[in-house]
Order: C-alpha cells, then structure tokens, then sequence
C-alpha cells in the first residue's frame, strides 16, 4: 500500500552581513510542488535580473507544460529520465536562453548569469535539475547526502582528482564557476531522481549557506525544528552568525504523511535511530 | 610606491601598498594580508623596513614562508622577488614609476574580485578539459563505461534473477516503480536505491541501510566491479558486463 507523501515547505532569503544587495532568487509553487533557488551573478543590480528572470522562465514553463503536453521541449530530452525530469531540465535549458538573449540586448547587463537548482515532486518521485554551484541535499535518517555535484573549478578539480577536498574549501577560486544560466548561447542541464520517503528532508541552497554552514551543523538543525519554516529561518541565522559573507537562500522541504499512524510514526522512528 | 601583490594561481587578489609599518600575512582575519587556507599560521610571515631595507621575517609558521623557493626565516628583499606562502604567491614591487613593464602587466590583468561569482572564460575551461582528460587517462575510467551494468541476485526472493541498470534512478523494494522487486511480506516500498553519476552508480538507502561487501554503507556510496550488496535478506552482485 503506498502512503500518500505530504510535502511540507519553508524558505527564506537573506542579504547576509557583508553585501549590498541581494541576487539569490526563490520560488516555490505549492500546487505544483515545483521549488526553484538561483543565484545571481554580475555586479550592479544585473544578478538580481539574471536569477529573477531565471526562476520566473523556469516556474512558466513548468505550468505550460502541465496545462499544455504540446509545450516544446527546449534542449535534448534524455531517455534515461521521467518525462517530469527532461521537463524540468527544459526549463532551464529555456532560462538559460532568456537570460543569455536579455544580456546580449542590453549592453550593461553584458556577463550576467545566475546558478539553479530546481525540484520537482510528483507523488513519491523527486525530480532535480541543477546549473551552477546552487546545492541540493537528502538527509534520510541520519545521514546526509548531496545530491548535485557543483559546477565550480574547485569541485571539477576535486572531481578529476587533482584537487583535495580541503584544498578546495580553503581555495580563494570557490567563487569561479564552470556553468552557469545565461553565460553562454547553451548549457548543460545535471539532472537527478529519487523516490523520496516520509520523514526525507530535501534542501534546496545557495552557496551562502554551504560556505558558512557545516554539512553537520545543517543536518542537526533540520532534524531539531519544528517545522521546515523555523528549519529555514535557523539555517539563515546560523550563516549569519558565522559571517554571512555572501546572500544565503534556503528552500527546505519536509516529506511527511498528512495523517500519520502509530504504525508508521514507529516506523520512521526505527529508520531514524537506526 | 612600493607594494606587496598577492597571487593565486596567476590571478591577482590583493595589493598591499608598503609603508613605514609592517604588513603582516596570516590566515587570521586582522592580516593586512590574509589568505584564508589551512596551510597558512595564524600570524605567518610579516614584511618591514629595516634600516632602509624591506626585510620578510617568518613568525614560526608551521609551513614555513619561502623566497624564490628557498625557506627563510628572515631576509632582505628586493624588486621582483617572489615570497611564496602555502601556495599563494607575494611579489615584491619595488618600481617606482607606474609604467614600467611590471607595473603595466599588473593593470592588463585586472584583480578579479574573488568574493564575486564568475563564470570561467574559454580559455580557462579549455585548460581545465586538457587536464580532466589527462586524469581520465591516468584513471583508465572509459573501459568501465562501455560496459553494462548488472545486479544478478545470488540470495533472497526478487522478480527476476538478473537486472540490467538502464535509468539513471534504479529503486530497490516492493514499490511498482522498484527495478529491484522484492517479494515477502514487510518490503518495504523502497529498500534502496541505485543513482546514475557523471563518474559511475552509487547507492543509496531507503528504509533499510544497505551494506557493501559486509560493511553498511554511511551515505551515498560509490560502487565497484563486483562488490556484493546486502539489503535485508536480498543479496546482489554488482558487476559490469561487456
């Protein structure tokens, strides 16, 4: 018998300490369970147009799409994926163009771009789609995965092993990305898919978060609040207090059942503690 | 004026103008230098004047501060040398005139602004290629991927004794969206999960903790030819097959 999934949403954008204005972008749209974070980059105030303009085109064409099953599909499907997933990465192939087409028009927004991560829930199955250094998260019991491998220099060098883990959290090259939305005329859209479970929590962030937060730190605040709006709000003030070197952005969501028996309450207490 | 560059990996981060008092270089927050890397003391190096000399003097740093690759402890500086400190480079410019050749390059090659995001450039994504090819080569990682891989059953009641990975999600449980079916009474829907990565197939949990070769895994976990996956009373043979 399959529990119905309930997914229970917080977010929240923040400055940070240090900079003037904030670029991160988010949107969540609960009646398609589609959760979207960008980072924006470029000076001025162009970031901010880059990843507003990058979440909108991603949110619209989702909707076309439900309403529509004729909505083109923008980039090349992928047969390995749901055809949710290759909807997903269509979107932001589309972003991507938008983003570019608007920096191209107008001279002062010349290099803007913006990362992404988006998530789409469908019932039991998780579809992700990510662009940039932007990150998602599974924490299941107690362990927690990331689920997108950053498109940095520091991450490809660790990734091709000629980098060590340390060596990148300690470079001064973090912020150099090796994709991004709108920088080029195409990009290449990372997918991912998971069947989620009640009791999963899935976090959606901006660097802001990773580079002042510990993985550990993460896990245990939103394993210890209330609910993912208060999980949000701790998240922000943790890479606050820690600096907020950068704008942090924090989608959180929390898989649970709408009505939870003794049964599966026991049950989720089992896979937690063990 | 006199100045103090700071450089990593040919980018320029800093500039430091030299003046009567020291400029100190430490991973600490307070450096006029900081360079935030664990390679680097607290308190790492300072640079000074000396009876008219511009002198380096390393503050016992563990790693060490060198000078045109030779560890010093103290010593003299002149125009052009370059103070290496875990791997961050400081030049020495001593030129006077703003449009000598030194001074000159250090403007054509605007200092990035490193706390701001960007994007790399072609030619720096080209170099980054050449290098991922060669570690592939070292790696030898393209035989594995021309081959299929495979999860053949060796214990434990399943629909089927051999499954080929297709998707780039495979779920093992008694979910209808599970590759893996298993049978029996207490499944649970998703035991666990196999996800596709750029480098290879790791697995997952779901509402068991698998275990690889004996050992439950703590997170997602890459898989090799030939590691044996327990969940509960399934057991699988991972194995890439030509």
């Amino acid at each position: 018998m399959r529990t119905p999934l309930h997914i229970q949403a917080g977010a929240r954008t923040d400055l940070g300490r240090v900079r003037k204005n904030n670029e991160d972008c988010y949107s969540i749209e609960s009646s398609l369970q589609l959760y979207v974070l960008s980072d924006g980059m470029g000076g001025e105030a162009h970031g901010e147009v880059a990843s507003q303009l990058a979440v909108q085109t991603v949110l619209t064409h989702c909707r076309q799409a439900e309403n529509s099953r004729a909505t083109p599909i923008f980039g090349e499907p992928n047969p390995e994926i749901s055809e949710r997933t290759n909807r997903l990465a269509s979107a932001i192939h589309l972003a991507n163009r938008k983003v570019f087409e608007a920096a191209a028009s107008n001279p002062e927004q010349m290099g803007m771009g913006a990362t992404i991560v988006a998530a789409w829930i469908d019932g039991q199955k998780l579809s992700l789609a990510h662009v940039g250094d932007s990150r998602a998260y599974l924490l299941r019991g107690s362990s927690m995965d990331q689920l997108t491998a950053d498109h940095s220099l520091v991450a490809e060098k660790v990734r091709i092993g000629i980098l060590t883990p340390q060596e990148a959290d300690a470079s001064e090259m973090q912020s150099v990305l090796t994709r991004a939305v709108g920088t080029n005329g195409t990009v290449q859209v990372d997918t991912d898919e998971q069947l989620l479970l009640v009791g999963d929590f899935v976090l959606l962030c901006s660097d802001g978060l990773t580079r002042m937060v510990t993985d550990p730190e993460i896990a245990s605040t939103l394993l210890t609040s209330a609910s993912a709006q208060e999980s949000a709000d701790r998240l922000v003030e943790l890479a606050n207090e820690n600096g907020g070197a950068d704008n942090v952005t924090v989608i959180v969501l929390h898989v649970i059942e709408k009505s939870e028996s003794v049964f599966q309450r026991l049950k989720i207490w089992k896979r937690n503690s063990g | 004026m006199s100045r103090l560059v700071l450089k990593f990996e040919n980018a320029v981060l800093k500039e430091v103008p030299l003046g009567t008092s020291p400029v100190t270089i430490g991973r600490a927050p307070d450096n006029d230098i900081h360079i935030d890397n664990l390679a680097v003391s607290n308190y790492h190096a300072r640079v000074y004047v000396e009876a008219g000399s511009l002198v380096i003097e390393d503050l016992n740093s563990l790693n060490g501060s060198f000078l045109n690759d030779i560890r010093v402890e103290r010593a003299m500086l002149k125009d052009g040398d370059a103070i290496l400190i875990g791997k961050h480079e400081i030049l020495v410019d001593q030129t006077h005139d703003a449009a000598t050749p030194a001074a000159e390059e250090i403007r054509r090659a605007p200092a990035p602004r490193v706390d701001e995001t960007m994007v790399l450039d072609t030619h720096q994504r080209r170099k980054l290629l050449e290098m991922a090819v060669a570690a592939g080569e070292r790696s030898q990682l393209s035989p594995e991927r021309a081959r299929i891989p495979t999860l053949t059953v060796s214990r434990g009641r399943t629909d089927q004794k051999e499954y080929r990975i297709a998707g780039k999600l495979t779920v093992i449980g008694a979910s209808e969206m599970a590759t893996v079916r298993i049978r029996g009474w207490f499944t649970p829907e998703v035991a666990a999960q196999i996800n596709k990565h750029e480098d290879g197939y790791y697995l997952g949990r779901g509402d068991r903790v698998p275990k690889i070769n004996g050992v439950s895994i703590h997170g997602l976990t890459k898989l090799n030819d030939g590691d044996v996956i327990d969940v509960g009373r399934v057991r699988l043979n991972f194995v890439y097959r030509d």
